[in-house]
């Protein structure tokens, strides 16, 4: 978001953007602090469940990153108290996780077993049904709604972009009529026990330009929500949902310049990541989410620079997951990849990284062959080698280059981003960014399109 | 030279208490003005701090009228993708303790966007930091972290981490946030539960965090959640308004353009400091009154300027005349004279700015309480030392004392040394300067009318009238002590040789009982045109109130601010009171302030009875058709607002309605002195049509025969159950209560009186004190010639009390003409409204016994004085 708006506008965001983070990032805290200080914030972003692999190194735990942004003018002693904390916090993560039961869970949010009034758990695998599961679960504590996608004009001038929403449930729906403060009296229409928050991002190639906006808003009187049926999520004038029919979708947002107006069929082969849907991310009870996602939406329709409208059509990736649990006390972040091959099969995998810097044996993820059969994969059948690195301007020294091999599959493939710098310095800062692919399978030269996304840097 | 300056040093150290007087005299005029500055730019600068804390960085607002902004527009804007930043406020002000809070509802999730790096989210921030860091500290334990903690001052919320704030914020039953400051006095804690009064109604509240830090715009606000500021406020699906922020330039105008274009009708768009401003200019009147009350004070201090320092030249005479003949030049003189002057003027401006400061700091209470009585809430915790004002202020008085010394010096330098030397030649051209400062108070009487006849509306144009006036009496009085003195002493003469002298005296040492009577004549003369002036406005309102106030019973929702939307009865309490069976007659009043091409007007939306427009007194407009215009629509409006506006019956003026803009006839003129901005009566039935706003603030009861007020006081108590507290009031307590606000708002005019008829005592004092010293010798002879102590100090205190005598004759007709002035231009021109003339024989009997109280305490010291001066000493001393 600073990058691109002008920077009065991006360093207010950002400051607003600092308020908020720290009320998120101490969700997790809470939520971690609650059940023992093994906390692990992992929370940096609620966003992407998947997580992925490739352990780096002893940087600097999430946490400290998280707290380094929200502390915007007190940064010094700030990120100082803060990773002296961090220290502490890991070794007392050390010491909980032989006493083993607690905690510890991966997700980002929050960890629901120790919140007030108790959300639901992801303990089991469920049944999904669709379009019921394409809408919200406000059981659950945390969920969220994950485009990316890369985009061509007619002249092959592109784009990636990114649009996600996230759901935080703050206390679970109450059947009773909503608190007042009001004796017998009615409610509000802005009572809210949900907030959403969402992040647009455009990766504009050609002209190396990366813009970001972040977005809050209750879930009252349609300002941001989700429903199943017809499927809309929403946020101000961002939204996906369901066109009139039912069979496309639209997605439309716009800010800092860039405007989207896609047409999208999800008819498309999808996959349930984990074990059915069940996605664990640590050994800890309720730590592990729901999780499918659809790889391969075709999808058209118009794209704005400046005033200028093109036409665009590209093949959009939507991550779909929620659940109630947090990252665990050891862990550090993920990688996550979400590859696109030229022959129509698709690859997810995330690669949880422990503080150690070792990969966390729950990372996982899916392949999609061409002809729409899922395979999942095991943290043991994929390889990531980290080739070159490259440090934002806040400091953070993100991997920019992976070599990526499943031998299982006879794949073995180079991913590169296609931009240096597509860091979301938003309220939770990470990378996620339009990246290539290019290697082998069976022998065979492939070649492809990826969104990584690197968490807790 | 030097022997020159040592002179002058000599003499001010042998006088001290002449030049502690004069210092005095100098120090409070210059103080009061200073004041009087501090105080009302304390009061504004504590507004528009709460102004900006709550706006930010807003660059502007979308209002509508009283009812507020449909929240279903917000939705709309906010998911129209208009590039504009937008933010939803819910304002009203509450009852906590004995305080009064503006409440502001919020939706932190987005108010940053608009406000920016305001107080309120600075504060926030700091806030999200601090716990933060608790949070830290806590986990890090002995490590130290918590001192990083302390530095900060956001918000303290008792260790409690962000999600778990914003839960609270958004779900805990009562949530709200105010200034530490402000919890300290409240004595409130986090986590303490509270009570709000809103409106009537009782409220639960519990304080989830603190604001901390100094910044004191925030002192008078408490921090809702949007959706707790709805419910508590009752305005379900409505918004106060909403804060815009666009960027600079042509992108933000196009963005403005955009956002105009979606507007329905009767919601504007403003820029955000407007309101600020419209709100300030509400005051200025006020404000224009009590500098001019200040500015008083100054004149009459110019007076004892004068008088102390051209005695003080002239009981050097002597000295000056030997330098003079020592070769002394002119200039010299001159120049020594001046520089004494600037150097007092120096010192007592000096001691003015502390004194200033000092009553300053006292001065603000009075001030904001009457602008809390009578424009908005505002609370004052920081007292703001106007730089510029306290320049003009101390430039005023060392320039004073300049010219005060410059007549005498200018006098002295120019005299032959020889001639300096004789006081008869002073007394000599004092007498030709009386007779010659009668020729110039006419002058300034006829320039005193022609401004008033040749300007119709400046405020200005009408005080510069009432200090000529009161320089009219100051200019007059020399020669009236002089011609009465004289006449006594030919009459008294007869019956008593000291008598005689004593007031023979007085006229042949008019060169120092002139200027001290000018003076005393001067603070007495506005003495008793203030007095008139508040007397007749006090009998004007009760009998305004009287002819008005009719019903018996008025019922209306309590709570601070006119036309506050929280301010209505629920509407089943309503209907219950009104099913009441000793209920015969009822009115409604719905009061609001609408937006109009004009500004904010107030507006009391009625539901008349036949009593009640006979109890409206109409000053323009014939009475019948009036009120049928009334019905179809036409508005009455009150003289102030007739003014302020320049309307009159036939005009048009647009409001903005609901609906749009639409103009509004005025179909008549009515007296009014609720509030000195004016207001406007409409049917209530256009309003409620127009505006969509069924509330109603207040209704008056007609009870039916054989019910008392008190009886049906019990039975609305009774209906209400606790439902509503409302305010009930008899007509008979309407009455004493609007009488009460009315006193109140006069207290500080007293007081600023009071200060100016202390400079001027003191200015007499100090005359008198000048004038026995000079003629000590004199006296000391009549006492070597028989004259006892006690007849001394007799003939001092008999002479000390004809002159406060004839400074109270001066001033009759001074006085009653700067009454007249003061209620038929001052008063009309700041505020509009026309108050009967009332004169009572009190007032000039209180001016009376003033003057002579005066007069005689000033004549104490000298009298004690010469009864017991040595009298060999005295006569030796030539």
């Amino acid at each position: 978001m600073r990058g691109s708006g002008g920077r009065k506008r991006g360093s207010e965001l950002r400051k607003r953007v600092s308020a908020l983070l720290a009320m998120i990032v101490l969700a997790s805290l809470a939520a971690c602090n609650g059940s023992s200080d093994t906390a692990r914030l992992g929370t940096s972003s609620p966003q992407n469940a998947a997580s992925d692999t490739s352990v780096t190194s002893g940087e600097p735990p999430a946490s400290e990153a998280a707290a380094d942004r929200a502390a915007q003018p007190a940064r010094a002693e700030h990120a100082d108290g803060a990773s002296r904390s961090a220290r502490r916090r890991r070794s007392d993560g050390a010491a909980q996780s032989s006493t083993a039961e607690v905690d510890t869970n991966r997700l980002a949010a929050l960890r629901a077993s120790t919140l007030p009034g108790g959300f639901e758990l992801v303990t089991a695998p469920r049944a999904f049904e669709f379009p019921r599961d394409h809408g919200p679960h406000p059981t659950f504590r945390h969920e969220w709604w994950y485009i990316t996608g890369h985009l061509d004009t007619p002249s092959g001038e592109p784009f990636g972009f990114e649009l996600t929403f996230f759901r935080f449930a703050l206390k679970p729906p109450n059947p009773a009529p909503a608190e007042t403060g009001v004796e017998d009296g009615m409610p509000s229409a802005w009572r809210a026990r949900q907030i959403y928050m969402a992040h647009f991002a455009v990766s504009d190639i050609d002209r190396k330009n990366f813009v970001v906006a972040e977005r809050f808003a209750r879930d009252a009187l349609g300002l941001a929500g989700a429903h199943a049926e017809p499927f809309r999520v929403s946020l101000d004038d961002w939204s996906l949902g369901a066109s009139a029919d039912g069979k496309l979708w639209r997605l439309v947002a716009a800010d800092k310049g860039y405007a989207l107006d896609l047409e999208i069929n999800p008819d498309s082969p999808f996959t349930l990541n984990g074990d059915a849907g069940f996605s664990r991310k640590s050994d800890a009870e309720g730590a592990a989410s729901y999780y499918y996602s659809i790889p391969r939406m075709s999808a058209k329709g118009t794209l704005t620079r400046d005033g200028r409208t093109f036409d665009v059509q590209g093949t959009l990736w939507l991550d779909r997951e929620w659940g109630s649990g947090a990252l665990g006390a050891d862990q550090q972040g993920w990688d996550w990849f979400a590859l696109q091959l030229d022959d129509g099969s698709a690859l997810m995998f995330y690669a949880l990284r422990k503080r150690s810097g070792q990969r966390d044996a729950h990372s996982a993820g899916t392949w999609l062959s061409p002809d729409g059969k899922a395979l999942a994969l095991a943290n043991d059948d994929v390889q990531v080698d980290v080739t070159a690195h490259w440090t934002s301007p806040h400091g953070s020294r993100y991997p920019a280059r992976w070599q990526l091999r499943v031998p299982k599959l006879d794949l073995d493939v180079n991913i590169q981003p296609r931009l240096a710098n597509q860091e979301l310095n938003t309220s939770t800062r990470y990378w996620e960014g339009a990246s290539l692919v290019k290697g082998t399978r069976a022998g065979q030269q492939i070649e492809g399109k990826a969104y990584v996304e690197l968490v807790g840097y | 030279m030097s022997t020159l300056w040592a002179a002058s040093v000599r003499h001010l150290l042998r006088h001290p208490a002449q030049l502690a007087l004069a210092l005095l005299g100098l120090a409070l005029g210059v103080g009061t003005i200073i004041a009087v500055d501090i105080a009302t730019a304390s009061s504004g600068r504590a507004f528009e701090l709460s102004m900006e804390a709550v706006n930010g960085a807003a660059t502007h607002e979308l209002r509508a009228g009283p009812g507020g902004i449909d929240e279903s527009l917000y939705v709309r804007l906010k998911t129209s993708g208009i590039p504009v930043a937008l933010t939803p406020v819910v304002e009203g002000y509450v009852d906590v303790g004995d305080e009064t809070l503006q409440l502001v509802g919020i939706d932190p999730l987005v108010d940053a966007s608009v406000r920016g790096d305001s107080r309120l989210s600075a504060t926030d921030r700091a806030g999200a930091q601090t716990e933060r860091t608790d949070a830290y500290a806590e986990r890090a334990g002995t490590e130290g972290g918590r001192a990083g903690a302390e530095e900060h001052d956001g918000p303290r919320s008792a260790d409690r981490d962000g999600i778990e704030s914003i839960t609270l914020w958004l779900t805990e039953p009562g949530a709200s946030v105010m200034a530490a400051n402000t919890a300290q006095r409240l004595g409130l804690h986090i986590d303490d539960a509270f009570t709000l009064r809103i409106g009537g109604t009782v409220r639960d509240a519990k304080l989830i965090g603190t604001l901390g830090g100094t910044s004191s715009g925030l002192d008078t606000l408490l921090l809702a959640d949007i959706a707790q500021a709805q419910e508590w406020l009752g305005l379900f699906g409505r918004l106060t308004r909403i804060d815009v922020r666009v960027p600079e330039g042509s992108e933000g105008e196009a963005a403005l353009r955009q956002l105009q274009q979606q507007l329905p009708p009767g919601v504007t768009l403003q820029p955000a400091e407007r309101r600020t401003r419209q709100s300030l200019d509400m005051t200025a009147a006020f404000t224009t009154n009590l500098q001019a009350m200040s500015l008083l004070a100054l004149l009459v201090g110019v007076f004892l300027i004068f008088s102390a320092v051209s005695f003080a030249v002239v009981q050097r005479r002597r000295v000056i005349g030997v330098l003079r003949a020592l070769g002394a030049t002119r200039a010299r003189v001159l120049a020594m004279i001046l520089v004494e002057a600037l150097m007092l003027g120096i010192v007592g401006a000096a001691l003015g700015l502390v004194l200033g400061t000092f009553i300053g700091r006292e001065l603000v209470a009075l001030v904001s309480r009457t602008i809390n009585d009578l424009y908005f809430v505002v609370a004052v915790n920081e007292v703001v030392i106007p730089g510029l004002a306290i320049a003009k202020a101390v430039g005023a008085g060392i320039g004073v004392a300049l010219f005060a010394a410059a007549v005498p010096a200018i006098e002295v330098a120019n005299s032959a040394p020889s001639l300096g030397l004789r006081r008869s030649v002073i007394e000599t051209r004092a007498v030709s300067a009386s007779r010659w400062l009668v020729g110039v108070s006419v002058g300034l009487a006829i320039a005193a009318g022609a401004i008033v006849l040749f300007s119709s509306r400046s405020l200005l144009a009408g005080f510069v009238a009432l200090f000529l006036l009161l320089l009219t009496v100051a200019a007059i009085t020399p020669a009236v002590l002089r011609g009465l003195a004289l006449a006594a002493s030919r009459f008294l003469g007869r019956f008593s040789p000291i008598a005689r002298l004593a007031s023979g005296d007085i006229a042949a040492s008019l060169s120092r009982t002139g200027v001290a009577v000018a003076a005393l004549g001067l603070a007495i003369a506005a003495m008793i045109g203030v007095s008139i002036m508040v007397e007749s406005f006090r009998e004007s309102l009760r009998t305004y109130l009287a002819e008005t106030i009719r019903a018996d019973l008025y019922i209306t929702a309590p709570g601070p601010g006119f036309g506050r939307p929280e301010r209505r009865i629920e509407p089943d309490v309503l209907r219950d009171i009104l099913a009441l069976p000793e209920i015969a007659e009822h009115t409604e009043s719905r009061r609001v302030i609408v937006d109009s091409s004009r500004g904010p007007i107030r507006v009391d939306a009625l539901r008349m009875v036949p009593a009640t427009r006979e109890a409206i007194p109409l000053t323009v407009g014939d009475p019948d058709g009036v009120w049928e215009k009334f019905e179809r629509g036409g508005v009455v409006v009150s003289e102030p607002l007739a003014w302020h506006l320049q309307l009159d019956v036939g005009d048009r003026l647009e409001l903005d309605t609901a609906e749009g803009k639409r103009p509004f006839e005025v179909a008549g003129i009515y007296r009014e002195y609720g509030n000195d901005q004016g207001s406007m009566l409409m049917n209530r039935a256009v309003y409620s049509r127009l505006w969509h706003d069924d509330a109603i603030t207040a209704i008056g009861l007609y009870l039916r025969p054989g019910t008392d007020p008190p009886t049906a006081k019990r039975l609305v108590r009774e209906s209400l159950r606790h439902r509503q507290s409302l305010a009930m009031t008899s007509n008979y307590e309407v009455r004493a209560i609007s009488m009460r606000i009315f006193e109140r708002t006069f207290v500080i005019t007293r007081v600023l009186y009071w200060l100016t008829a202390g400079v001027a005592a003191i200015g007499l004092i100090s005359a008198l004190l000048a004038w026995e010293l000079e003629r000590s010798r004199e006296l000391a002879i009549l006492r070597a010639l028989g004259l006892t102590p006690r007849g001394a100090g007799g003939m001092i205190e008999v002479q000390t009390g004809f002159m406060g005598l004839v400074a109270f004759l001066a001033a009759i007709p001074a006085g009653v003409l700067t009454a007249v002035l003061l209620i038929t231009v001052i008063n009309r021109r700041a505020f509009g409204w026309q108050i009967d003339f009332h004169i009572t024989a009190q007032q000039f009997v209180n001016a009376f016994a003033v003057a002579m109280i005066a007069a005689l305490i000033a004549g104490l010291y000298p009298a004690w004085r010469m009864a017991r001066a040595p009298l060999a000493s005295d006569i030796r001393e030539e």
